[in-house]
């Protein structure tokens, strides 16, 4: 079966490598030179808090894209469905917690950020249960058999 | 929708995951067509139903409740 629109299955490796290596960003975010929360900051588009903001904010999301997005290794018709169907989960799930969080909160670069990671990571948690679950049905058969 | 994947399999002497190989999808989609949890499009009923040498209808029959 042809999926389109899909990266190829090394993307996933790829994709955890981006976002491992956000972590370490975050953490040594001062040993790094970038300067604190609630430090001031230039009036330029590309100063320390944007600059770190967009390295480890891209790296992020860019890393889970690739891991939402690369090919199973056999890419069959019900993979597509549990996909289309974890990504359907994923947008709920999203704009529920945007409606909630818009109605409680006015924190919008919070809101902003929540909206950029739980469609992606719910998407993948939900995923990638799925497939565990029809491989954990065949090792139980396997043991049956 | 039920189906009868798993007897005609036995006939046959093959398992899931040569018939998974012979139609070109992964075992785990093969194990829950066979247990029922997922319908396989029109192509893949088609597919499964010529490795069989048997008109689709003889491997799939519709279920009381479609």
């Amino acid at each position: 079966m042809k999926s389109r629109f899909l990266f190829p299955h090394w993307f996933r490796y790829l994709g955890f490598a981006l976002f491992l290596i956000h972590i370490p960003i975050v953490m040594f975010k001062k040993e790094m030179g970038f300067s604190m929360h609630g430090e001031p900051v230039s009036d330029d588009l590309f100063n320390s808090h944007h600059i770190f903001f967009m390295t480890t904010t891209l790296l992020m999301a860019i890393g889970l894209f690739f891991i939402a997005f690369a090919k199973e290794r056999i890419e069959d018709e019900q993979i597509f469905k549990l996909r289309l169907d974890s990504l359907q989960w994923a947008i709920y799930v999203n704009y529920i917690l945007l409606v909630v969080s818009l109605i409680l909160s006015k924190d919008t670069e919070h809101i902003l950020f929540l909206n950029l990671l739980v469609p992606l990571v719910f998407f993948i948690v939900r995923f990638r249960w799925k497939i565990f679950q029809n491989n954990r049905l065949i090792n139980k058969e396997e043991g049956q058999a | 929708m039920k189906n009868n994947i798993r007897i005609e399999r036995a006939v046959k002497n093959i398992t899931q995951a040569e018939l998974a190989e012979l139609i070109g999808v992964s075992r785990q989609t093969i194990n829950t067509i066979e247990s029922n949890r997922y319908v396989p499009s029109t192509v893949l009923a088609l597919k499964i139903a010529r490795v069989f040498g048997k008109p689709v209808e003889d491997i799939f029959s519709l279920d009381d409740e479609d």
